[in-house]
């Protein structure tokens, strides 16, 4: 049994990985549940912003946070060109899953063909920065992470809940034509939720660049445990998949630091099984 | 006339179609259409409230046709639809159904008088304002779903069997609520398999079945009329 | 006349003893792996589609079953020293069973259908993956097969590989085949287009996708077992990652799910493309053009290459006349009304949550007679008949069927003893043809019969029904109205003890109605026993030989329809107690 401090640090270190999970997974979460599209190239579009902010930082050296002002807005045209052709070919949720693998596998054509399979680092001067709190380290940049996601789920939460634009999502997640009938004209509502969960792409792009290393074939890596987020914490909902981000990053970390880190997916997996087989009703 | 219908012709999927029905609703007056399920009164109502397309025919609302506008034009032109089976949202709380219905601006403009009007009508749905609408009773539910109608703040009313599934107590009680409505300035059309409920309510009446009006007029005069009992009663 | 089932025939057996001897024609190995790699992903995306495809279920889990079989043999053949040959029985077993273990609970569940199984599966194949990395299976550092001999049942090891891949191919191409084209199949079809309707009609739907989920994972377990000798080296992370069930996905989509030689279809092409972009940086641009055939294949292609072309050859043929067939009359002599009661209902009660849908209904139909079932919306009827076919359990009281308690009986036992039914809203299978939709009721609902015997009398269906000529007419190309016959003709080809119609005529014309009334006179002349609910009137009366009114739950009033329809009592509860005085 590892030291209380070791397993501390690793509940800490699990809580701020998960920020990344739950940043990943409400874009995931939102056109899943609101729009009956699953989309898997959220994650190509979060290299894509990524490798965009590692260029942009390395090449012309713009300040991260200017890069992820021009990525962002970017980022919300693709998804709403996206949708476009979802709506022009009224695509099913299984097809939205096939054609967005195929976005995604050909979105992780050009970065190679751009950027090449070589990994990547951009280094910054905060990347080693950390607070030292007591016992336990909290590094800054993930610290930010888990901020910014915070308060983009609770603003999504906020926007959903208490604004009619958002209200008028949710009403036409549950029963369109009635929706219509009191004037939600939904259509045009769906691409604003496509730009802004591709928006969230964006900025999850703008962390990783600073936080981790890029390639390529680092697009997939998340998947699985981003999809096990999502559905723990409820389709459409920002704060739940925040918390089960949260949730399943602190859970995996201190089950690495027991037992061995080759046994983290089973944490999440194991959950996500236990979420189905229990309350199928729960999504 | 209010809401004109002239030769509408219906034939959606598998609902029951509508052939060549024509009817009219006036300002403030309160129009019944009864008939047998699957006569095809759920495909008129939402034809008229744009749920459905129609394939021929016209459907004027104060003058202005509504045919060729989209679905999610025809609120604001005044039209409010109580949907058969409540259809409420059934994960969103009580006073966000409600608000649904004021979604549009005009609506929204008034939507805190509004709501107090709805709360002052059915005062138990001020109690269950944050409760998901999914957990109410289904007289409840009938309440939101007509409560919603009333935020649009619409000309006319379509109540699609508004009495289904209720208790006789509640029944009575959703038919004081539209003769309130009409006493407020609105327009209903209803639509309801309840023969002496809708029929003790309407200023005139249309009897459908299979598709077609088959007799119209005053709801004493149709009920001496042998057409109600052989739709209701096959002899 | 019909290329699906004539044309392998054919050629399969051309194709196959070229194929065989090609190792011997001195081409470069490079060849032979090429083409191993096409059968491996043929074997793999055609297991796949027999679940997935048939039967609609979904899989992203395809690797667990790969995996598992891959470990298997690599596990006994270096390990335990176990001969290579011998290790594949255990490859194909072990796969088969846990896909029984999972599809024994999974399949219990209702709502774990669509994208949710797809999930599950996916997360069941990351969590064997982990399990296998941590226990001594794997152990975290691979596993070499650099030590398994192989038996050379050619002169190369890669000829070897190439025949092992090809006769997994043949056979996995052989069953999906002999599936598609038998009992186990058609029950996939409907399981696919309406699983509830497939139940009704005698679809043990249950047994039905155990059985092909065992059989996608047995072979896909068995070419795992042999493409562990092909990698030679095996890890966690390369077997258990997501290019397996994606892949065989793409394909399968590709070419056509639904149909048993589209995956291979797509598997051919997605291969070579992936093949002749194989060198270093090329390899990404191969994906990338799969990505891109992908998007347009199911933007314009939904239902897959295969499917469309078959379409395309339907419609350049369709100048040739139907077949037409002699059908000999099934028809029974006219019965008067027996004694004996084909219905015994007694204290039937149904409860949703708070809602007593059903308070207690007794009623007996006797044999041959029509009972018509009337009463207001929400009084019950359409529940009475979905608790007497099973579709939803029964809360208290008993059913009974020509003297058999139906007790818990699931709904395709009830429909095995005679009980059929047609639904208010039609329910055909949509991707069958008319013929197709009769014939499958007809195998599954009525006594067994020959193949020959169910067609004949599906034909004679649906020409009693008006249908003829509409034989190969997919239901979406039906309208209405003969889509309501279909339903009717589905119901009578199960040759049922009891019929339950559900508002046959409903949303007809007036034309239609009386084409309709003279339809169900016809089968009451043949001597069967009716309970029908209708709300259009006039039919009940002229139809029925008794009347039940229900109301609110309960049986309100029962006899002879002119004069129940005259009882005050009934008369008040349609038009008001005003009105009856």
């Amino acid at each position: 049994m590892p030291s209380v401090t070791l397993l501390g640090q690793a509940l800490i270190s699990g809580v701020l990985a998960g920020g990344m999970y739950g940043l990943l997974a409400m874009g995931l979460s939102l056109s899943w549940g609101l729009l009956r599209l699953v989309n898997l190239s959220h994650f190509a579009l979060a290299f894509l912003s990524a490798y965009a902010v590692y260029e942009l930082g390395t090449t012309w050296h713009v300040a991260p946070w200017w890069s992820a002002a021009l990525v962002v807005p970017a980022m919300f045209c693709i998804g709403a060109a996206q949708h476009w052709l979802f709506d022009k070919f009224r695509v099913n949720e299984l097809a939205s899953l096939l054609v967005t693998f195929s976005f995604a596998v050909i979105l992780e054509a050009g970065i190679q063909l751009y950027w090449t399979a070589d990994f990547r680092r951009y280094e910054t001067a905060y990347a080693t920065r950390s607070i030292k709190a007591g016992p336990f380290f909290i590094p800054v940049l993930e610290l930010m992470l888990c901020l910014v996601a915070g308060a983009l789920a609770w603003g999504t939460w906020v926007w959903l809940t208490k604004t009619y634009v958002g209200k008028a999502l949710r009403a036409s997640a549950e029963d369109a034509e009635i929706a219509a009938a009191y004037g939600v004209n939904h259509r045009k509502l769906a691409y604003l939720l496509s730009g802004i969960g591709a928006g969230y792409a964006g900025i999850a792009g703008t962390f990783i660049a600073l936080i981790a290393t890029l390639a390529p074939s680092e697009i997939w890596t998340w998947l699985g445990v981003v999809f096990a987020v999502v559905i723990i914490g409820r389709l459409g909902n920002p704060l739940g998949a925040l918390l089960a981000g949260l949730l399943i990053g602190a859970s995996q970390s201190v089950a690495m630091a027991i037992f061995s880190p080759a046994w983290a997916p089973v944490v999440s997996f194991s959950m996500l099984i236990v979420v189905l087989l229990w309350d199928p009703e729960w999504i | 006339m209010l809401l004109e219908a002239r030769n509408l012709h219906v034939d959606y999927g598998d609902a029951s179609a509508v052939w060549d029905v024509s009817l009219d609703v006036g300002a403030g007056e309160i129009v019944s259409v009864i008939g047998p399920n699957g006569a095809g009164k759920t495909t008129l109502v939402n034809a008229i409230a744009g749920l459905l397309r129609c394939r021929r025919g016209r459907l004027r609302l104060d003058g202005c046709d509504m045919i060729g506008i989209r679905a999610h034009e025809y609120c604001s032109h005044g039209i409010a639809l109580v949907p058969e089976g409540r259809r409420l949202f059934a994960k969103m709380s009580v006073e966000e159904n409600l608000e649904l219905g004021c979604y549009l601006a005009a609506a929204r403009a008034v939507r805190a008088q509004s709501l107090e009007r709805v709360y002052e009508l059915f005062p138990v749905l001020r109690e269950k304002r944050r409760q998901p609408a999914a957990e109410l009773s289904g007289g409840q539910q009938q309440m939101v779903a007509i409560g919603r109608a009333l935020m649009a703040r619409p000309r006319i009313v379509l109540f699609d069997e508004p009495s289904l599934g209720l208790a006789p107590a509640i029944v009575d009680a959703m038919f004081d609520i539209i003769g309130r409505i009409r006493s407020e300035g609105a327009a209903v059309l209803l639509v309801e398999q309840n023969v002496p409920k809708a029929l003790g309510i309407a200023d005139r009446a249309y009897v459908l079945e299979q598709g077609r009006v088959v007799t119209q007029g005053l709801p004493a005069e149709l009920l001496r009329q042998p057409h109600i009992r052989e739709a209701y009663l096959g002899v | 006349m019909n290329v699906g089932r004539d044309l392998p025939k054919l050629v399969a057996p051309l194709a196959i003893g070229a194929f065989a001897l090609l190792p011997g024609a001195g081409l470069p190995a490079f060849y032979d792996s090429f083409l191993y790699l096409v059968f491996f992903w043929v074997s793999l995306a055609t297991s796949w589609a027999l679940l997935s495809g048939f039967a609609g279920y979904f899989s992203l889990g395809h690797a667990a079953f790969f995996g598992v079989g891959l470990y298997t043999t690599a596990v006994m053949a270096a390990k335990f020293d176990v001969p290579f040959l011998l290790t594949l029985p255990a490859a194909m077993i072990i796969p088969a069973l846990l896909a029984i273990g999972i599809g024994a609970i999974v399949f219990r569940l209702r709502r774990l259908r669509g994208e949710l199984f797809a999930l599950l599966t996916l997360a069941v194949t990351f969590v064997i993956a982990t399990i296998i990395l941590n226990t001594p299976i794997d152990g975290g550092g691979g596993i070499f097969m650099s030590a398994v001999p192989l038996p050379s049942l050619m002169p190369t090891p890669t000829g070897t590989l190439y025949v092992l891949g090809l006769a997994i191919c043949v056979a996995t191409l052989a069953t999906a085949w002999k599936v598609g084209h038998s009992r186990l199949g058609m029950g996939l079809f409907a399981i696919h287009d309406d699983e509830d309707v497939a139940e009704a009609k005698g679809v043990p739907t249950f047994r039905f996708k155990l059985a092909a989920f065992a059989l996608s994972a047995a072979i896909a377990g068995i070419v795992g077992g042999v493409h562990a000798m092909f990698v030679g080296f095996i890890t966690v992370s390369g077997t258990f990652d997501l290019t397996v069930p994606l892949y065989v996905v793409l394909m399968s989509v590709l070419g056509g799910s639904r149909s048993w030689f589209g995956p291979a279809i797509g598997a051919v092409v997605i291969t070579s493309l992936l093949y002749s972009f194989s060198g270093g940086s090329e390899a990404i641009m191969g994906r990338a053009i799969v990505g891109v055939v992908l998007i347009i294949a199911i933007l314009w292609l939904p239902d897959g290459v295969v499917p469309e072309l078959r379409k395309r050859l339907k419609r350049w043929s369709s100048t040739t006349a139907p077949a037409s067939v002699e059908v000999a009359p099934v028809v029974v002599p006219a019965r008067p009304i027996g004694d004996r009661h084909v219905l015994e209902a007694r204290g039937v009660t149904k409860r949703f949550g708070g809602l007593l849908a059903l308070a207690g209904v007794d009623l007996d139909v006797k044999e041959g007679e029509i009972v018509g079932l009337v009463g207001p919306n929400g009084s019950g009827k359409t529940t009475l008949i979905n608790v007497i076919s099973g579709h939803y359990p029964l809360s208290s009281g008993t059913i009974a069927v020509d003297g058999l308690q139906l007790g818990t009986l699931p709904a395709y036992q009830i429909a095995r003893r005679g009980v059929a039914r047609t639904y208010q809203i039609p329910r055909p299978f949509t991707n069958m043809s008319a013929l197709e939709n009769v014939v499958a009721a007809a195998s599954f609902g009525g006594p067994p019969r020959g193949s020959r015997e169910i067609h004949d009398e599906a034909l004679h269906w649906l020409a009693f029904t008006g249908l003829a000529g509409k034989e190969d007419v997919l239901p979406a190309g039906l309208n209405l109205h003969e889509r309501k016959f279909l339903e009717l003709a589905r119901a009578l080809a199960a040759k049922p003890k009891l019929l339950l119609l559900d508002e046959v005529l409903s949303g007809l014309n007036p034309a239609e109605v009386a084409n309709a009334i003279r339809l169900v006179r016809a089968i009451r002349a043949q001597g069967a026993t009716i309970v029908f609910v209708e709300h259009l009137m006039r039919a009940v009366v002229e139809l029925s030989d008794r009347v039940a009114v229900l109301n609110e739950g309960r049986l309100f009033a029962l006899g002879a329809p002119r004069e129940v329809m005259r009882d005050p009592r009934v008369v008040s509860i349609y038009l008001g107690k005003a009105y009856a005085a």
